[in-house]
């Protein structure tokens, strides 16, 4: 389980040493307010990157990020240093991701992805500004395969999308993954499995 | 290992994630088996595609607005716990505000799908010019806002017709331009769309709107005002890629009065495609190829 932390924590943070760790965080559990915010901090990028990999809205990605820290803010006192709290940490912020894509579902979102007759067009993505010389083909191509890879995302489970978020667009590995979700590393490679084989099923022909 | 076995390890095969026994299995069955290495080349295109869905991007402007946002719940709950030393206070605060700014006129919440992105009217607020006050601790900011809302239609509705050739004229990104050009060319049999196609074949910078352009008015090649077009792309346009477009339609139609042009496209013209088919055009109109 160690080693698999270590992973997340050598992928997603700057190193820090683990005795370093553990005097911040016995200091912020004692209301060190300057070491709960150099945890923070050690932290705080790789949290918000994760969040915006895997639900791609800003908006919601801060709302994580908000949840996520004022959790382990609330809860610091009761951490025993049971698992790494890098582990800890990470597993409280997938599980608000995943509380977030589990609401995502039941409010049935508006999709940005509009189907016309054209094929399938990403309204939010053209308001971006290109050079007057790009390649408008290959960026509509870009952009309706783009929109096409989220329309596939969409319609994994919370957890299948969490986990092919973490591994594909993350490079994380399964171990690690199985450890921040609270499953086992098997467990995460069939979610793996299911959520490849339904991408490709969604993506079929464009590729 | 069977076919079926080794195909449905390729996925895990693929991110690395088999033990080194299958993933040796795994090589030496691909290398005799022609089925699964083809089912390998597939998998890997299908990562490739993938590959081009862009990162969520630079997320530290966001993050200064995460911290101020968490550093203030935290003070509401508990002000003692949370006061971070920082001598430069306001400037963070600025920065932190001028950083929600920006995102919320970059990242709206209906561009990524959010949470609010069920909103009629989502805002695009661009920062025009932020004055911190060092002494009070309060910020100006000048703030423009605009709207945008998504309007839904048929190519044939006349109100998606008309933005489509506003965003035409006047849109400056060019894949805006190229979107709205690939719908109108279903619409060409409309001298207002026909027009619009005409005047991008003419002025439009990128190579790739004007050739989309040109593609719309394939079917009118025997128009007089598409022809004139044609003649004159053929002489000015600096893309040999518009000029080869140009001279195949202007083939497609036979009449006198673009003799001119192909003579001197003859004269002019330094890409052969165009050169030999200005040639053959001419013969096959018993006209002279030279000037005289």
């Amino acid at each position: 389980m160690h080693d698999a932390a270590e992973t997340v924590s050598a992928r997603l943070a700057p190193a820090i040493t683990d005795l370093d760790e553990a005097g911040l965080i016995r200091a912020a559990q004692k209301g060190d307010a300057d070491a709960f915010e150099r945890l923070v901090r050690q932290y705080d990028r790789s949290v918000l990157r994760i969040a915006m990999n895997i639900l791609r809205a800003p908006e919601e990605a801060r709302d994580v990020y908000q949840e996520a820290f004022l959790k382990v803010y609330r809860n610091l006192h009761a951490f025993r240093f049971d698992c790494s709290f890098h582990t800890w940490l990470y597993r409280i912020v997938t599980n608000v991701c995943l509380d977030h894509l589990r609401k995502r579902k039941v409010r049935r979102e508006e999709s940005m992805v509009v189907d016309t007759s054209d094929g399938p067009v990403d309204r939010g993505s053209q308001v971006e500004e290109e050079g007057p010389h790009s390649n408008p083909e290959r960026q509509m191509w870009n952009r309706e395969l783009a929109g096409k890879i989220d329309g596939a995302l969409a319609g994994l489970t919370p957890r299948e999308r969490t986990v092919f978020e973490l591994r594909h667009y993350e490079g994380l590995r399964l171990r690690a993954i199985g450890e921040m979700i609270g499953t086992t590393e098997e467990a995460a490679k069939n979610c793996l499995f299911r959520a490849t084989q339904k991408m490709r099923s969604s993506l079929e022909s464009f590729v | 290992m069977s076919c079926t076995e080794i195909i449905s390890e390729i996925p895990l095969y693929c991110y690395g994630e088999v033990s080194s026994e299958v993933e040796e299995l795994i090589e030496s069955h691909v290398e005799e088996c022609a089925g699964c290495r083809a089912e390998l080349a597939r998998h890997r295109k299908f990562l490739e595609a993938l590959d081009t869905r862009e990162d969520a991007g630079d997320t530290s402007l966001l993050l200064a607005g995460c911290r101020a946002r968490l550093r203030s719940a935290i003070e509401t709950k508990k002000p003692s716990f949370w006061q971070w030393q920082i001598p430069f206070r306001v400037p963070v605060g600025a920065i932190a505000l001028v950083a929600l700014g920006f995102f919320g006129a970059r990242y709206t919440p209906e561009k990524f799908g959010g949470i609010e992105a069920s909103f009629a009217s989502p805002m695009f607020s661009t920062v025009k010019s932020v004055e911190p006050d060092a002494h009070s601790g309060q910020i100006r900011i000048a703030v423009d806002d605009v709207r945008r809302h998504v309007v839904s239609g048929t190519p044939q509705d006349p109100h998606i017709e008309q933005l489509l050739l506003s965003a035409v004229r006047e849109e400056s990104n060019p894949t805006v331009r190229f979107a709205s050009i690939r719908i109108l060319n279903s619409n060409a049999d409309s001298e207002q769309v026909r027009q619009a196609l005409v005047d991008a074949l003419t002025r439009d910078p990128n190579v790739d709107v004007r050739l989309k352009a040109l593609e719309g008015l394939k079917p009118y090649g025997g128009d007089p005002l598409v022809r004139r077009t044609l003649a004159n792309v053929l002489l000015k346009d600096d893309d040999p890629k518009v000029r080869i477009q140009a001279i195949d339609l202007l083939t497609t139609h036979h009449d006198d009065s673009i003799v001119g042009v192909l003579q001197d496209a003859v004269r002019k013209e330094d890409n052969a495609y165009v050169r030999t088919h200005s040639v053959n055009l001419l013969e096959q109109m018993k006209a002279s190829v030279g000037t005289y």
